[in-house]
């Protein structure tokens, strides 16, 4: 059904020449909207449609559910505090993420020795699946084996091994941790492209008017900086709110959903009903476009006034 | 217009390949009058390897069964666990559906109305030999559609070494042993986790029901409606939580240990007792751990009937075989199959001739104190269509029973099991 509308921009190429010239760009620019219209509009259409259905276990379609599957969702006990752990989550993240990164940016924008090692090193986070990432990490945490609870233990930090993801408390941080952690690479990459687009005119005209390092930094760096951080900021926003693999891998969500964010949470509901883990997705999306669309308009308002 | 439908054609063509699903051809394995039939059985695959593959067993009785049957061909289809759900998922969606189906649960696959009753594909004489309680365990509504394949129960294991150093003579009867016990070994035998209590979303909902028998309660009252919550359940958890938990007598977090970490920790000699079945035995004999088999502890006194645990066969409608499927199951569960089957894999019968096989042969001493609880073995409310729900609910969250408020998680789950009921 989905089909439909871009059948006529496959079959135009077939044609004549006169028929080809009436369609315009429609064929060149066709196969690109058809792979939209596939791998992206059709499936939103069918995460909606599926939000709005009563699905068997075994996967039959037992009619319309009608705002049932969201008024189950909006009923569940849990879902409030898995929204607040989310915004924390991504706040956190993000926040950490992006000061971290400008640091990172600054030190490896200086010439020193080894540099050209340290910025290949800085990869590897990202080199690196994350879902590997994640489950190494939790061997390293494990209570038995893992070689941090040893290091911690032989350092005196901790009295004895402790289970630090079986309890929310402790699991939380060390997730943020290890999503910082493979977020870096990325951030900071995309801050050092922006510092080097930096002329260096103006530090020398900064230089000459007296200005201090932190007002340099201030004055000139941040605001030059400004797309690069958007970019970051944006791009992080997104990941690390749709963040799965990293609390997959090491919690699963658990205990009960303490540990889950919305998308985690809504992978735990398809277990249980697959219509209220769609209601779920819906809400997700919309809440990524909000999230979105709000740092947009207020990052645009402030250059405004700027 | 025909280049139109040609477009058409290749779109819908490129769709299906990127979608899997253009879903207009169902069907697959039409049968048609004249010429051999063709039953299609898929199976879960009980081998860690190639060389003992459920692949091997399946094929070489197709092939006896074919040789007896020549108008009838088997199309063997072994599918490892993991995925197994999955891919009879899409069979069914895409109506490409098997005929014949082994695997671990069969309830879901009744309420879409799929399956033949038992009674339209077992001879009587293979319908009278399955061991009661298993028989029983596949009924939905009072028709019998599960049809049981093998199965394991449970027991209490401990690890004899540990005993004897923390100088306990013999295995806990009721619930205040177990916490004595494990005490005395947390006392004397420090770094060992004195009872393993996996409550993890791995198999919340096994470790959970064993408990609640112990105490008279479960997850349904008698009269098989859901009692999540009931008095006796609530007593369970609270007596876990402030005699076990607690005290630091077991994990520090079961809510998210998982029973293979238990197990694994019982077969490194790490875990002095805990709930096992069978594949245990092989488990601690290759970690050279002297470990003895016990009843399970009750509240009162050992558990005269433990949880029981069975995976299915199961025929569906779909293909119109009756009669061939009839055919191969009578000889798919004579003696001398289901023998072989369950030797492989050292997994417990479920018809009594083969059960009274393995008793008797004198080759199963290992097994012994397993086909003694058979008979008398407690089931999961298999029967429940909307148990699949209910059990992945329970798996998610009766773990923080144990750490947060008792009656509050499981008056949660109650209620969730009910929405479920309601919404079948």
């Amino acid at each position: 059904m989905s089909h439909t509308p871009v059948a006529p921009s496959r079959g135009a190429p077939a044609r004549r020449r006169p028929a080809l010239e009436r369609l315009g760009p429609l064929p060149w620019i066709g196969p690109a909207v058809l792979l939209i219209v596939l791998v992206v509009l059709w499936p939103v259409y069918e995460m909606v449609h599926t939000s709005f259905l009563r699905i068997s276990s075994s996967g039959f379609v037992r009619g319309s559910a009608g705002l049932d599957k969201y008024r189950k969702l909006f009923a569940e006990t849990d879902l409030g505090h898995v929204l607040t752990a989310t915004v924390v989550w991504t706040l956190v993240v993000v926040t950490l993420t992006m000061v971290l990164s400008l640091a990172l940016a600054q030190l490896f924008n200086q010439e020193f020795p080894g540099r050209r090692l340290t910025r290949w090193a800085l990869i590897a986070p990202w080199a690196a699946s994350v879902l590997m990432t994640a489950i190494g990490f939790k061997w390293m945490l494990n209570q038995t084996a893992g070689v941090l609870n040893t290091a911690l233990t032989d350092l005196g930090l901790i009295d004895g091994p402790k289970d630090w993801l079986g309890n929310p408390n402790t699991a939380w941080p060390w997730m943020m941790v290890v999503a910082v952690f493979v977020s870096l690479p990325f951030t900071t990459y995309t801050l050092l492209a922006g510092l080097q687009t930096v002329p260096g005119e103006v530090y020398e005209a900064a230089r000459v008017d007296g200005a201090s390092t932190w007002q340099t930094y201030r004055k000139i760096t941040l605001p030059l900086l400004r797309p690069a951080f958007l970019v970051g900021v944006v791009i992080n926003l997104i990941n690390v709110f749709n963040s799965f693999p990293i609390i997959w891998g090491m919690t699963q969500g658990g205990p009960a959903s303490a540990t889950a964010t919305t998308t985690v949470f809504m992978y735990q509901l398809k277990d249980t009903d697959i219509g209220e883990s769609a209601a779920m997705s819906v809400v997700n999306f919309a809440l990524v476009v909000v999230m979105v669309l709000v740092f947009l308009k207020v990052s645009r308002w402030n250059e405004d006034e700027s | 217009m025909n280049k139109r439908v040609l477009g058409m054609a290749a779109v819908c063509a490129v769709g299906a390949l990127t979608l899997s699903a253009c879903g207009s051809s169902g069907g697959g394995s039409g049968s048609s009058a004249s010429g051999p039939v063709t039953l299609k059985l898929v199976a879960a695959d009980y081998g860690d390897k190639a060389s003992n593959s459920s692949t091997l067993y399946w094929n070489d009785l197709a092939k006896a069964f074919e040789a007896a049957n020549p108008t009838i061909k088997v199309d063997v289809q072994v599918i490892n666990w993991n995925d197994i759900d999955k891919q009879v998922k899409t069979m069914i969606q895409s109506g490409n559906m098997p005929d014949v189906l082994q695997t671990g649960g069969y309830a879901d696959k009744v309420a879409d109305n799929l399956l033949y009753p038992a009674s339209d594909v077992l001879s009587t004489s293979t319908a009278g030999s399955f061991i009661d309680s298993f028989a029983k365990a596949g009924q939905v509504g009072g028709t019998q559609y599960g049809i049981p394949f093998v199965s394991s129960a449970r027991a209490f294991f401990y690890n004899k070494t540990i005993f004897a150093q923390a100088g306990i003579a013999a295995p806990p009867q009721t619930w205040a042993d177990v916490a004595a016990d494990a005490a005395l070994i947390k006392a004397k035998v420090p770094g060992v986790t004195p009872y393993a209590l996996p409550l993890g979303p791995e198999e919340a909902q096994g470790e959970s029901m064993i408990w609640e028998l112990g105490n008279g309660g479960g997850p349904t009252d008698s009269s098989g409606q859901y009692a999540l919550n009931s008095q006796a359940d609530i007593d369970t958890f609270s007596w876990l939580k402030s005699n076990l938990v607690a005290p630091g007598l077991t994990y520090p977090n079961p809510a998210t240990t998982d029973r293979k970490t238990a197990f694994a920790d019982f077969a490194a000699g790490k875990a002095a007792m805990l709930n096992g079945h069978p594949s245990l035995i092989q488990m601690s004999t290759d970690g050279k751990v002297d470990y003895g088999v016990a009843p399970i502890p009750g509240k009162a006194g050992a558990l005269k009937s433990t949880l029981g645990v069975a995976d299915w066969m199961m025929a569906f409608k779909k293909n119109g075989h009756k009669d061939q499927i009839k055919a191969f199951l009578d000889f798919a569960y004579s003696e001398q199959n289901t023998l072989k089957f369950d030797e492989t894999y050292n997994l417990m019968p479920v018809t009594q001739d083969t059960l009274q096989a393995m008793t008797s042969s004198g080759k199963h001493q290992d097994l012994q104190p397993f086909f003694a609880l058979l008979p008398q073995a407690a089931f999961y409310p298999l029967g429940d269509t909307t148990w699949d729900t209910v059990s992945a609910q329970i798996k998610q969250s009766i773990g923080t029973a144990v750490s947060g408020d008792p009656a509050k998680v499981l008056g949660d789950l109650q209620k969730k099991a009910q929405d479920a009921v309601a919404n079948k």
